[in-house]
C-alpha cells in the first residue's frame, strides 16, 4: 500500500491557500454559481420542440392507428368515439414522452406542448381520454421568472427574466421534413385487388381497366406518404420512399 | 407484363367464363361445385378478401359483398385451367435414402432435405405440417434443427394441412428463402404462384413433394378411425401400405383395407392423376424402396445440390430403389380419374 503524505508547506504558502478559499466563499455568497432553478417560482425556458404533454385535434385524424401501433410503451389505446371513428387515448402512467406518436402522425392531429408538470391524484386519472386531449390541461402557474441557461466559455450561467413562458407551442419549429411517397417495389407481383386505392385518403391511387389489362397509378404529387396503402397491401409490395 | 415506373404499372386481368359474376363465383362454378377442388388452398393464400374453408369445402362467406373481384384466385388455382400431370416426370436421380439424424414416416428424407437445405444456407426456414393431440394438422416454421425434437413434426398425417396460407406468411418473413413440403396438389399450387408472382419465385427455394394417392378431410377421417376403435390419445403413427390403413397405437394396431375408406376420400383427389408430385424439386414416398427407407426422386439442380450435401456430410444411408414399383399406384390414379370422368 502506498501512503499519501501531506506535502510540506511553509506558513506563507498555507496563508495564500486559505486566502484563496475565503475568496471563493465570498464570491459565491455575492454572485452564486448554482444551476438550480427555483421551481415553481421560476420556470426553465424549454425549447419549442420540447417533448411534453400531447394535444389532439380530431379534425385532422385520419384514423390510421399509427400512433397506437408505434407507441413503445403501449400507452396509446384507440377508443371508439360517438362518430364511430377511433381516436387515441394516452395513459400518462405509461407514456415515456418519446413523441413517436407525434412524429408518426401523418395527419398532424397530434401536437406537442411544453407542459411537463401536470399533477394527478391517482393512476386512473393519468389515463387521458380523447376529449381531455383537445384542450391543454389545467396547471397552476406560480412562476414569476423565466430562467434560461447560458453557457459561456468558462461557466454555465442563469439568465433570469420577468417573463411568463407560453407553454402552448403555436408553431413548432418545422421538423426536417422528409417527404415520402408510396411506391410499388414488385409490380409484377401485384394481384390487382386495388385495396390500396380503396384505403387511400387523398385519392392518389387510381386504377382503370381496358382490354383485359388493369392499369394502376400512384400520383406522386397528391400522395401524402401516409402509408395506409403500404400497411393494407396483402402482397406487401408497396413501400414508402423519399420523394 | 409491361411496366412503366414504380408508380405506374399494369396487371393482366384473367378471363372470366361467367362474365357478369365475380371471380370467386367463377372459381366456385368451375372448380368447387364440380368437386374438382383439391383443397390445396392456393386461392386462400393469395385472396385479399377472405377465401377460407367452410365445412370441408373451400368457400368465401359473404363473397357478394367482400370479394374484391381481383381474379387472383383464378390466376393461381391449379384446377381452374387444369393441366393434369401424371407419371414419374423428369428426374436426375431415383434413389432410396434413410436419414441418420431424424425419425420420420419412412426414411425421414423429407425432413433431411429441408434441414440440410437450411444448413447449406439455401433457406432460412422450412414449413412443416405438425399435428395437435387430436391429429389435426398445424403448420410450423422450423428455423433450427433443434425444433425437430418435436416428434410430431415428422410423419404423415392423412388429412389436409394449410401449407399454402402459411407459405405466404413465410415468404413475407424470410430473408434468404423458404423450403416447403406438400402433396402433389400443393406443389402444383406453389408452381402456379411462382408462375404468376415473382415474390414466390424469389423466395420459395425448395419444394419437396410427397407421393400421394389420396387424402381425407379431418372430420371424415377422425370419425372413421374412431369408429374403427382408434384411440387418438394413444395414436403414434398412421400409415397406408400395401392397401392397408394402419394406425399404430402405444398398445396395439388397428388395420383395415383402405378401400373401406373409399367413400370418404376427398372428392378432389379422385380427379387427380399426379402420384409423384411431378412439379416438385424432389419428391419422396414409401413405395419403391425397402422398409425404413424413403424413395427419393431428385428432379432439379437445386435438389441435386442438397442431396450431394447430404451425401458429402454422411447424413443418410442410401439404398436401392425401383421406379417400376410405382407403376401400380400411378396407374391406379389414372384409372380412378377416368372412371370419375365417365
Ligand atoms: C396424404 C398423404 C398420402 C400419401 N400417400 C402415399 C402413397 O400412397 N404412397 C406412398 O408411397 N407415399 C405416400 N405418402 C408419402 C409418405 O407417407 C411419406 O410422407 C413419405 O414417404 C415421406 O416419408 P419421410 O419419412 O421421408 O418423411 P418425414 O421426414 O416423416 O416428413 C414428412 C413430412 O411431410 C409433411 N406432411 C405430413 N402430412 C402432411 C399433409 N397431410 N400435408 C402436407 N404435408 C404433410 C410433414 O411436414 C412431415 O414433416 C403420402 C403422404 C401424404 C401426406
Amino acid at each position: 500500500m502506498k501512503k499519501v503524505t501531506v506535502p510540506e508547506q511553509s506558513t506563507v504558502e498555507k496563508a495564500v491557500r486559505h486566502a484563496a478559499a475565503i475568496g471563493v466563499a465570498v464570491k459565491e455568497s455575492v454572485y452564486p454559481l448554482t444551476a438550480t432553478v427555483q421551481y415553481p417560482r421560476q420556470r426553465k425556458k424549454m425549447p419549442d420542440n420540447f417533448r411534453g404533454y400531447i394535444l389532439f385535434d380530431p379534425e385532422k385524424c385520419i384514423n390510421c392507428w399509427e400512433c397506437a401501433f408505434i407507441c413503445p410503451a403501449n400507452a396509446i389505446r384507440m377508443k371508439e368515439a360517438p362518430n364511430k371513428k377511433y381516436y387515441p387515448t394516452i395513459d400518462y402512467g405509461r407514456c415515456i414522452f418519446c413523441h413517436f406518436c407525434i412524429d408518426s402522425c401523418s395527419g398532424g392531429a397530434l401536437r406537442a406542448t411544453k407542459i411537463h408538470d401536470v399533477a394527478y391524484k391517482d393512476m386512473d386519472e393519468m389515463l387521458t381520454l380523447t376529449e381531455e386531449m383537445i384542450e391543454p390541461p389545467e396547471i397552476i402557474r406560480e412562476d414569476k421568472k423565466l430562467v434560461e441557461y447560458q453557457i459561456d466559455e468558462k461557466d454555465l450561467r442563469l439568465k433570469k427574466t420577468r417573463e411568463e413562458d407560453n407553454l402552448i407551442v403555436e408553431k413548432a419549429p418545422p421538423p426536417v421534413e422528409i417527404q415520402m411517397v408510396s411506391q410499388c417495389i414488385d409490380r409484377a407481383s401485384c394481384i390487382g385487388c386495388h385495396v390500396c386505392e380503396h384505403v387511400c385518403e387523398s385519392g392518389a391511387i387510381s386504377s382503370s381497366i381496358a382490354n383485359g389489362v388493369m392499369r394502376m397509378k400512384i400520383d406522386t404529387d397528391t400522395c401524402t406518404g401516409c402509408g395506409l396503402c403500404v400497411k393494407e397491401c396483402s402482397m406487401q409490395i408497396l413501400t414508402l420512399v423519399r420523394k | 407484363m409491361k411496366m412503366v415506373t414504380e408508380s405506374e404499372w399494369e396487371v393482366n386481368v384473367p378471363d372470366k367464363q361467367l362474365k357478369d359474376k365475380v371471380y370467386f363465383e367463377n372459381l366456385k362454378s368451375v372448380v368447387i361445385d364440380t368437386e374438382m377442388c383439391s383443397r390445396c388452398l392456393t386461392c386462400a393464400a393469395i385472396c385479399p378478401g377472405g377465401i377460407t374453408v367452410v365445412n370441408n369445402k373451400v368457400d368465401f362467406p359473404d363473397y357478394e359483398t367482400k370479394c374484391l373481384d381481383c381474379g387472383a384466385c383464378v390466376r393461381v388455382c391449379p384446377r381452374f385451367v387444369y393441366e393434369p400431370k401424371s407419371g414419374l416426370g423428369d428426374y436426375i436421380e431415383f434413389t432410396a435414402g434413410r436419414s441418420k439424424r431424424f425419425a420420420g414416416q419412412d426414411g425421414a428424407m423429407v425432413t433431411e432435405f429441408i434441414v440440410s437445405a437450411m444448413e447449406m444456407g439455401l433457406i432460412d426456414r422450412g414449413l412443416f405440417a405438425g399435428r395437435d393431440e387430436n391429429w389435426a394438422t398445424e403448420m410450423f416454421h422450423v428455423r433450427d434443427s433443434e425444433q425437430l425434437t418435436i416428434t410430431t413434426l415428422g410423419g404423415t398425417k392423412y388429412t389436409f394441412a394449410d401449407v399454402l396460407p402459411e407459405l405466404k406468411k413465410a415468404v413475407m418473413f424470410t430473408k434468404s428463402g423458404v423450403g416447403v413440403i406438400g402433396t402433389p396438389c400443393i406443389v402444383s399450387g406453389i408452381r402456379k404462384l411462382q408462375q404468376e408472382f415473382p415474390i414466390f419465385r424469389e423466395k420459395v427455394k425448395l419444394v419437396v413433394g410427397l407421393f400421394c394417392t389420396e387424402n381425407f378431410h379431418y372430420d371424415d377421417i377422425s370419425n372413421f378411425l374412431k369408429a374403427k376403435g382408434v384411440d387418438f390419445s394413444k395414436l403414434v403413427k398412421t400409415d397406408i401400405t400395401k392397401g392397408k390403413f394402419i394406425s399404430t397405437m402405444t398398445d396395439g394396431k388397428v388395420k383395415f383395407k383402405v378401400t373401406e375408406a373409399e367413400d370418404i376420400v376427398a372428392s378432389g383427389c379422385n380427379v387427380c392423376t399426379d402420384f409423384t408430385a411431378v412439379e416438385s424439386d424432389a419428391s419422396c414416398g414409401s413405395v419403391g424402396s425397402a422398409k425404413g427407407f424413403s424413395t427419393v426422386v431428385v428432379r432439379t439442380e437445386v435438389a441435386k445440390k442438397v442431396i450431394e450435401f447430404i451425401r458429402a456430410k454422411g447424413h443418410a444411408d442410401f439404398g436401392d430403389a425401383d421406379p417400376a414399383q410405382l407403376d401400380f399406384l400411378i396407374g391406379h390414379k389414372k384409372k380412378r380419374a377416368e372412371n370419375i370422368k365417365r
